[in-house]
C-alpha cells in the first residue's frame, strides 16, 4: 500500500491532485520544467524534483525519468493528471512494471480505448451504437479515404487515430474540399501526436456533446456519477461545461439509458479507476458513443458539485485497492453546477493565446463558488503549455441560480497582465439560447458573437467613454509631469514605471 | 481640459473640471475616479453609481472593459483633434500592413510567397502556440512584399513575419 504519490503533471491539475492527497494525509511529490519552478504545484507539494526544459516533450513527457525520480524518492504511485502522460499505454505500463501503482485504468484498458478504432470496434461488439465512419478499418490512405468519403456521407469529420482536444480534427462539406483538408489534419495530427493516421466519422448536425461519469473499482463494481453537458465548444475545445445537462434535464430514462449504457462500455475493456464516456446525443435524444476517456477530465468538477463525490480521492482510493464506497443507489444529483474554463485567450482577437506576466488577480468567492487554479500574481504565463489558467465552478440549488452565480462570479474575477477569455463568458451567460439551454455543438462558432447589443448599452457606452478619458487625462499629466519634473517627482516615476509595465 | 471622446460612431464631449467635477456633453456629473490596487483597473463613481473597469492602451485606442462588453475608446484632446483635421486622414489605406506575433511561437507553415497576391481574411502563416496551431488572415488585400521568417523558426511577441502592401 502507497503513502507517498508522484503527481506527473503540472497547473491546476497538479494542484486538485495535491489537495486531495494532503486531506488524504498521504505524501505528494512534484515534478516541473524549467518554466514551473515558480508554480503552485511545485510551493504545495511536500516533494518536487526537475524534469528538464520547459517543452513537454523534454518534461513532462518524459516517462522514464519520471519513473525513475518515483524510483528514487520512494513514492508508491503515480497520479498522471489529464494530457501528457494520462492516456499512455506505455507510460502506464513502464509504471507497473517498475512497481509502481499507476492511477488509473490497465494498459489494456487504455490501448484498447486510445485506439478510436478499436474502441469503436470493441464497444460496438457489447452492443453500445457508435456514430457511422470508418471504424476499426486501420490507417488508410487519402485515395481509400476519398473512395470511403461518400459512403459515410457529408458532411462528415476527419479525425486523428491517436487525437483528441479536437487536435487534427477538419469538418469536411464536400468531396473537392477534401484532400486540402486530409493534408492539414494529417500535419496537425502529425505534430500533435506523432501520428499523422486519421478516420472519417459522419457529422451529426445539431448535435449535443454528453457525457457519463464513471467510477469502476477492481471487484467489477461499475457507477455512474449522472451526466456533463459539453456542447460549449469552439473549435472543438470546451468551454463551458454543466451537469445536468439542459438537455437531459428530467429525463430520468435517458440518464439512466446512457448511463448503463456507459457501464456496459466500460465493462466491455475490464475499466478500473475513473473515465468517462462521450456520446453524441441526436435532436430525436439517440445516442452514439464517441470515444472513453480513460483518466480524470478537466470538467470533473461539475459532477462533483452535484454528488458530492469527491473524484480524485475515489481514484486513489480504487488505486489503493479499495472497494467503492458508493453504490448506484447512493448516488443523487443535488442542484446544479456550470464550470467555465477561464482561458489565456483573447476573445477580441480570434481566441489568440495570450502570455505574459499576471501582475494582478481578484478571485471571486462566496456561497457557491469553487475555483480550481495553478497561478498567482507574479506568475508567468508561458507559451509552452496549454491555455488553461483556471476553471471557474459554481453550484446553485437551480440551473437559474447557477447562471446568476457564475455572472456575478464572473464580473468579480479580475486578472490583469493577460487577456482572458473572461468577457467571452459574460457575453455567453447572457445570451437567451444559453439562458434556454438551447444550443449544440455548433453554437459558440455559428450562431455567438461577442458585443451583442444590450439594452443598458448606450449608458454603459457613457460610462466607458469617462472611464477612458479620466485615464488618458490621467496619463497626459503624469507623462508631463515626468518630463518637465524628473529630477524631484519620484513618486511619479514609480507610477510610471508601474504604467509602463502594466500598459505596454 | 476639454477632450473628444469617440465610441463607433458616437462622440462625446467631456470637459475635465476638476477632481470630482467634469461635464458630458454639457451636462454636469459628479465623479470620483482611482485605480486600484495600482492595476489597470478602476473604480468610478459617477453621481453615486460604482463601476468597474478594465482600461489600457493599444495603437489607436483606450480598450475599456466594462461589464462583459468591450470598447475601443479614442480619446482627442483639442490640440490633436485640431492636427487631425488640418492634416486630413492620417492612415492612408495605402500603408503597408506588417503581421506580428500576436505570442511567441513556432511558426508551424508559411502559406503565401512574396509577390503574391493576397484577400482580406486570406491565411498568411501558421503559428504554433499553446499546443494550438493558429491561422494569422492578411486584414486587408494587397500583395506580400517580404516573408521575414521560414518554416520552423521560433519568433518572439510583435516580431514581424510577413508585409502586406
Amino acid at each position: 500500500m502507497f503513502n507517498k504519490i508522484l503527481i506527473a503533471n503540472r497547473g491546476e491539475i497538479a494542484v486538485r491532485i495535491i489537495r486531495a492527497c494532503r486531506e488524504l494525509g498521504l505524501q505528494t511529490v512534484a515534478v516541473y520544467s524549467e518554466a514551473d519552478r515558480q508554480s503552485l504545484h511545485v510551493r504545495f507539494a511536500d516533494e518536487a524534483y526537475l524534469l528538464g526544459p520547459a517543452p513537454a516533450r523534454e518534461s513532462y513527457l518524459r516517462g522514464d525519468k519520471i519513473i525513475e525520480i518515483a524510483l528514487k524518492c520512494g513514492a508508491g504511485a503515480i497520479h498522471p493528471g489529464y494530457g501528457f502522460l494520462a492516456e499512455r499505454a506505455d507510460f502506464a505500463q513502464a509504471s507497473q512494471d517498475a512497481g509502481l501503482v499507476f492511477i488509473g485504468p490497465k494498459p489494456s484498458a487504455i490501448a484498447a480505448m486510445g485506439d478510436k478504432g478499436v474502441a469503436r470496434a470493441t464497444v460496438s461488439a457489447a452492443g453500445v451504437p457508435v456514430v457511422p465512419g470508418t471504424e476499426g478499418e486501420g490507417a488508410l490512405s487519402d485515395e481509400e479515404l476519398l473512395e470511403l468519403a461518400p459512403q459515410v456521407g457529408f458532411p462528415l469529420l476527419i479525425k486523428a487515430t491517436a487525437g483528441g482536444g479536437g487536435k487534427g480534427m477538419r469538418e469536411v462539406s464536400n468531396l473537392d474540399e477534401m484532400p486540402a483538408l486530409l493534408h492539414s489534419a494529417r500535419r496537425e495530427a502529425e505534430a500533435s501526436f506523432g501520428d499523422g493516421n486519421v478516420y472519417l466519422e459522419k457529422l451529426i448536425e445539431g448535435a449535443r456533446h454528453i457525457e457519463i461519469q464513471l467510477l469502476a473499482d477492481n471487484f467489477g463494481n461499475v457507477i455512474y456519477l449522472g451526466e456533463r453537458e459539453c456542447s460549449l465548444q469552439r473549435r472543438h475545445q470546451k468551454l463551458v461545461e454543466e451537469t445536468p445537462s439542459p438537455f437531459v434535464s428530467d429525463d430520468d430514462s435517458l440518464r439512466q439509458r446512457m448511463g448503463e449504457v456507459a457501464v456496459r462500455a466500460a465493462k466491455a475493456v475490464g475499466y478500473v479507476n475513473a473515465g468517462t464516456i462521450e456520446f453524441l446525443v441526436d435532436k430525436e435524444k439517440h445516442f452514439f458513443f464517441l470515444e472513453m476517456n480513460t483518466r480524470l477530465q478537466v470538467e470533473h468538477p461539475v459532477t462533483e458539485m452535484v454528488t458530492g463525490v469527491d473524484i480524485v480521492k475515489e481514484q486513489i482510493r480504487i488505486a489503493r485497492g479499495r472497494q467503492l464506497r458508493y453504490t448506484q443507489d447512493d448516488i443523487a444529483m443535488n442542484g446544479w453546477a456550470l464550470e467555465c474554463r477561464i482561458n489565456a485567450e483573447d476573445p477580441y482577437n480570434d481566441f489568440l493565446p495570450s502570455t505574459g506576466r499576471i501582475a494582478h488577480i481578484l478571485l471571486p468567492t462566496g456561497p457557491g463558488v469553487r475555483i480550481d487554479t495553478g497561478v498567482y500574481p507574479g506568475f508567468e504565463i508561458s507559451p509552452y503549455y496549454d491555455s488553461l489558467i483556471s476553471k471557474l465552478i459554481v453550484w446553485g440549488e437551480t440551473r437559474a441560480e447557477a447562471v446568476l452565480r457564475m455572472r456575478r462570479s464572473l464580473e468579480e474575477y479580475k486578472i490583469v497582465g493577460v487577456r482572458t477569455n473572461i468577457p467571452f463568458h459574460q457575453n455567453l451567460m447572457d445570451s437567451t439560447r444559453f439562458l434556454g439551454g438551447q444550443y449544440d455543438t455548433r453554437f459558440v462558432e455559428e450562431r455567438f458573437s461577442m458585443n451583442q447589443p444590450k439594452k443598458s448599452d448606450d449608458s454603459d457606452a457613457q460610462i466607458a467613454a469617462i472611464f477612458a478619458t479620466l485615464v488618458a487625462h490621467r496619463y497626459n499629466q503624469l507623462t508631463t509631469n515626468v518630463i518637465q519634473h524628473s529630477s524631484r517627482a519620484t513618486s511619479n516615476w514609480k507610477w510610471y514605471n508601474r504604467w509602463r509595465r502594466n500598459h505596454l | 481640459m476639454k477632450y473628444l471622446t469617440t465610441i463607433a460612431d458616437k462622440e462625446y464631449l467631456i470637459e475635465i473640471i476638476d477632481e470630482n467635477r467634469i461635464l458630458l456633453n454639457s451636462k454636469e456629473f459628479v465623479v470620483d475616479f482611482d485605480a486600484l490596487s495600482e492595476q489597470p483597473v478602476y473604480s468610478l463613481l459617477v453621481d453615486g453609481k460604482s463601476f468597474e473597469a478594465f482600461v489600457y492602451p493599444s495603437d489607436e485606442f483606450w480598450n475599456v472593459l466594462m461589464r462583459g462588453q468591450f470598447y475601443p475608446v479614442k480619446v482627442e484632446d483639442e490640440r490633436e483633434r485640431r492636427l487631425r483635421l488640418a492634416g486630413g486622414s492620417s492612415v492612408s489605406p495605402g500603408t503597408e500592413f506588417h503581421l506580428k506575433a500576436p505570442m511567441p511561437g513556432l511558426v508551424v507553415d508559411v502559406v503565401v510567397v512574396e509577390g503574391q497576391e493576397v484577400e482580406k481574411g486570406d491565411v498568411l502563416l501558421i503559428l504554433e502556440s499553446m499546443k494550438m496551431q493558429n491561422e494569422l488572415k492578411s486584414p486587408r488585400p494587397g500583395i506580400v512584399s517580404r516573408i521575414l521568417v521560414e518554416n520552423g523558426d521560433n519568433v518572439e511577441q510583435h516580431q514581424t513575419m510577413i508585409s502586406v502592401v
